[in-house]
């Protein structure tokens, strides 16, 4: 067969451009040091623009993917001051990772943002994000100093990690999920955990991070859990795909809770109708696409939906990334209720597998639930609160 | 203004405040926002992009949320005599949206939403919906537009009627014109004009010809009315392979005289066989040629069966086309190439069949005829039963000045074009870098069209130099 290049080289020689021929064989010979990433991005024509959270509803160049990489692209050069107003629009950024499911390179916009979000945002200093910092120093928890929690004991032979969002905005979901996973025949217990870390990630400061990803680890290493659950993806790819890029080890098998349902839930009956939403840290972020809606579909009786974006074409809530929420709380509400409109053109009751989503969706007028809610309902817990 | 930024235009303080006051945050004059909204996709203003400088930078930016913002927006510009530049998804590949004069920058992204009437077989749409969402919208209801550029994730539909663009499919659904209904829009002077959207109407000259393709300059779209088609029933991969580009387009023409509509049909020529189709060696230093036949079942059958009567040519079965659905949005080439001093760029011209082969063969010479030519190529992407459109690709190792290289292909590729008796621009429109060659193009059209300028933007502010108006 012939070689990709061929052309080329045909070409070059019909051109009898001698001059042009080195430089043309050493980029077909992949040893032209060319642009780096971020460059590469600026110059697209933002080739996932419409799957972009952010670039659909804010509708700006500015925050578009490529339009932050062009802004990332001129800081960098000292083209444009790093003031509040011009680092900003980095931030205008979910972390969902939808454009890496359409760029031709790859890329995850958010990854190639953070080298200049890590050299610019002190300077600027976000005063939004600077109490999120403390409380992660102060007591690894995003939310200030958590309630005492956590059952300490050692007995069981599942983990549960329960995240900061979950522990401070729905506790009871966390009572729910011991009881089904008591059902699944685990015996599952808490400890008094840190933050992930993710929050730290997302705003840019990554040795702050690190620090948390270190403390977390040993924590749970600790515990002596062989298996770990969570109920936040987020904190699942922090455990399984970042911990490791950042040198931290859990020795633990980690799953998020729609992972340790899938398949567990056959024979279960149900009714109702329901339209799920995939929340991008578990679609895109951990690679199972399809795992909220195959461990619904199990369950006899149920009406289970989806919505236009779906799948890997998942859309975010809104409120990922920990930054829109906290510097355009107006972007997030916005994001927030396009997706809600557009599940619930299918179903009233949204069902998904993350707290930020429930929260995201439930504090715009939605009714929302966590998988580990809907499951507990089915087992013949009471109806669950919405 | 922001700090340490030149616009070209200062704004009175006065409609700074009344512009402010009406849309908050939702208009800027920050300098991250002026950068971003100085260039589109044109080549030229990508070398602007790499090295963060702009000859231009607009004086603000604006995102109305509905028509009646626009209107405030255009009147105030009016009053205050502020050039006023819309902007879609910036795709535009020649210039269109970048701000010569400074002014108002006026994004109509924020205005999406979508109405779909099922009876009429119609969708209203505003004019920043973005493409994508669109076609995935009316899929999920079992239609289509039919309308499917490779821009399509990047452009808006106020943007297509703006530049009279045309999709892929496009030999059986047409371009955008032949789906436009009707349409909203405001005029220079602030007013807001509907076209409505009939079946078919003779009640004088269609008023929607006058945005079709306008780029800008007599107004602002803000709403149109397109037709829709049922989502094809059936979707027939067919592939060719032919011993001469002749061949192929000549097989293409007895087939369109026949009647059949193919919705895609795709011939490359040697070169650009070899550059897209390398794996199918059958193929290799010959002539590709893709098809799709689509729609309800009986039909596409009908049309199957006279493609396969008048192609002359090897078939090749679905895979080709295949390959060809997997990687029509792998858009790479500018990241890649520009930073490394190679000029890359295409250019789409129309032709009468009977003069298109020597159209053809003239501008692939043309081109490589110009020092630093690496490689001229085509493909002809579009067709009618009267002639084709040719889509050329060119790349180029200038020794000097990359802009006097770019500007020297393009010169004799514009010539060549009107020489050999095809049209500059099929479907890119002509912003600022073809608008030296529209006088002659147009002929006394041109004059005739100043004057529709000169009579329905009297102050000349709606994108002042686009088009040379
Ligand atoms: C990768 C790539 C592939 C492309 N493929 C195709 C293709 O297959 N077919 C095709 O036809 N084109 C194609 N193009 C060109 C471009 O996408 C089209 O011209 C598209 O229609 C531009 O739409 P936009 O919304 O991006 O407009 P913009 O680039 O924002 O604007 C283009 C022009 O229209 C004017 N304009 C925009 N919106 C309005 C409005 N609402 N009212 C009045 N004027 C307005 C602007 O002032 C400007 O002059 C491609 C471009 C790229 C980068
Ligand atoms: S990570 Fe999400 S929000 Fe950020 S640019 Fe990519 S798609 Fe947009
Ligand atoms: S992430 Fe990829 S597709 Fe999106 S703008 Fe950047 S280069 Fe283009």
């Amino acid at each position: 067969m012939p070689g990709k290049w061929d052309w080329l080289k045909d070409e070059l020689r019909a051109s009898g451009m001698a001059r042009a021929t080195p430089l043309v064989l050493r980029f077909i010979g992949g040893r032209l040091r060319g642009p780096d990433d971020l460059v590469k991005c600026a110059l697209c024509p933002n080739m996932c623009r419409h799957a972009c959270p952010v670039g659909i509803v804010d509708g700006r160049e500015t925050t578009s993917p490529a339009g932050k990489a062009r802004v990332a692209l001129f800081l960098r050069q000292g083209r444009l001051q790093a003031t509040r107003e011009n680092v900003s629009p980095l931030y205008a950024c979910l972390s969902c990772d939808a454009c890496s499911v359409w760029c031709p390179f790859g890329f995850s916009v958010a990854d190639l943002l953070r080298p200049v979000k890590e050299k610019t945002a002190g300077g600027v200093g976000f005063k939004e994000f600077r109490e999120v910092f403390e409380n992660l120093e102060k007591h690894g928890y995003v939310y200030g100093e958590p309630k005492p929690s956590g059952s300490g004991s050692r007995n069981g032979d599942l983990l549960y990690l329960r995240g900061c969002t979950l522990r401070e905005k729905h506790p009871d979901i966390g009572e729910k999920a011991e009881h089904v996973f008591q059902h699944l025949g685990y015996r599952a217990f808490t400890i008094d955990e840190t933050c992930c870390g993710m929050p730290a990630y997302n705003l840019g400061n990554t040795s702050l991070f690190r620090k948390l990803a270190r403390k977390q680890a040993e924590k749970i290493g600790s515990s002596g859990a062989g298996t770990v659950v969570a109920s936040c993806p987020s904190c699942v790819y922090a455990y399984r795909v970042l911990y490791p890029k950042h040198g931290v080890e859990i020795k633990a098998e980690v799953h998020h809770v729609a992972e340790l349902l899938e398949d567990r839930l056959k024979g279960l009956r149900g009714e109702g109708s329901f339209v799920i939403h995939n929340p991008c840290k578990l679609a895109l972020g951990l690679g199972k696409p399809r795992a909220l809606w195959k461990t619904l579909s199990s369950v006899e009786g149920l009406t289970v939906k989806e919505p236009r974006r779906s799948g890997s074409e998942t859309f975010c809530c809104g409120h990922g990334g920990s930054a829109v929420p906290r510097l355009n709380p107006e972007l997030a509400r916005r994001i927030a209720l396009e997706r809600g409109m557009e599940l619930t053109e299918e179903a009233e009751t949204i069902v998904t597998a993350c707290p930020t989503c429930k929260q995201a969706f439930q504090s715009n007028g939605f009714k929302a639930l966590d998988i580990i809610e809907l499951v507990y309902f089915l087992l013949g817990g009471e109806q669950c609160s919405r | 203004m922001g700090a340490g930024v030149e616009t070209g235009c200062a704004i009175p303080p006065g409609a700074l405040d009344r512009l402010r006051g009406l849309l908050g945050e939702r208009f800027s004059t920050a300098d991250a926002d002026l950068f971003s909204y100085s260039h589109d996709y044109w080549p030229i203003s990508l070398q602007w992009v790499l090295k963060g400088s702009f000859p231009w930078l607009p004086s603000a930016v604006a995102w109305p949320e509905n028509t009646l913002e626009v209107q405030e927006i255009v009147k105030t510009a009016y009053e205050n005599s502020i050039p006023v530049y819309a902007f879609g998804g910036g795709s535009g590949v020649l210039g269109g949206t970048v701000p010569e004069k400074g002014g108002i920058v006026v994004d109509l992204k924020r205005m999406r939403s979508i109405r779909l009437n099922e009876e009429d077989m119609v969708v209203e749409a505003e004019a920043g919906v973005n493409g994508y969402y669109l076609e995935k919208y009316l899929n999920s209801k079992g239609y289509t537009l039919g309308h499917i550029p490779q821009s399509l994730y990047v452009s808006t539909v106020g943007g297509w009627v703006a530049t009279k663009a045309t999709g892929q499919f496009s030999t059986k659904y047409g371009g955008i014109e032949n789906m436009l209904l009707g349409l909203e829009a405001v005029l220079p002077w602030g007013d807001s004009v509907t076209v409505k959207p009939h079946p078919r109407t003779s009640t004088g000259p269609d008023l929607r010809s006058l945005f079709v393709g306008s780029e800008g300059v007599f107004g602002i779209i803000t709403r149109v009315w397109l037709k829709t088609c049922l989502a094809p029933g059936e979707r027939i991969l067919l592939s060719y392979v032919s011993e001469s580009f002749q061949e192929a387009l000549e097989s293409v023409r007895r087939i369109l005289r026949r009647g059949a509509r193919p919705a895609v049909v795709r011939v490359y020529d040697e070169t650009e066989t070899k550059r897209h189709f390398y794996m199918f060696e059958e193929a290799y230093g010959r002539v590709m040629t893709v098809m799709i036949v689509e729609g309800d079942s009986r039909i596409a059958g009908a049309e199957r069966m006279i493609v396969e009567e008048e192609f002359r040519g090897r078939m090749l079965g679905e895979e080709p086309v295949k390959h060809w659905l997997e990687t029509r949005f792998t858009v790479k080439e500018a990241s890649e190439f520009t930073p490394l001093g190679v000029v890359f760029d295409t250019i789409e011209v129309s032709v009468a069949w009977s003069r298109a082969m020597l159209l053809y063969r003239s501008l692939v010479e043309a081109m490589r005829s110009v020092k630093g030519t690496l490689f001229a190529s085509a493909h002809a992407s579009h067709f009618y039963p009267q002639g084709v459109c040719f889509y050329f690709t060119f790349a180029g190792v200038p020794k000097g000045d990359p802009e006097k290289y770019y500007n020297e292909v393009w010169s004799v590729a514009m010539k060549t074009t009107i020489e050999n008796g095809g049209s500059i621009s099929h479907h890119h429109g002509v912003g600022r870098q073809r608008r030296s060659w529209l006088k002659e193009e147009l002929d006394a059209g041109f004059q005739l069209l100043k004057k529709v300028k000169t009579a329905v933007d009297d102050k000349g502010l709606m994108n002042p130099g686009n088009m040379g108006l």
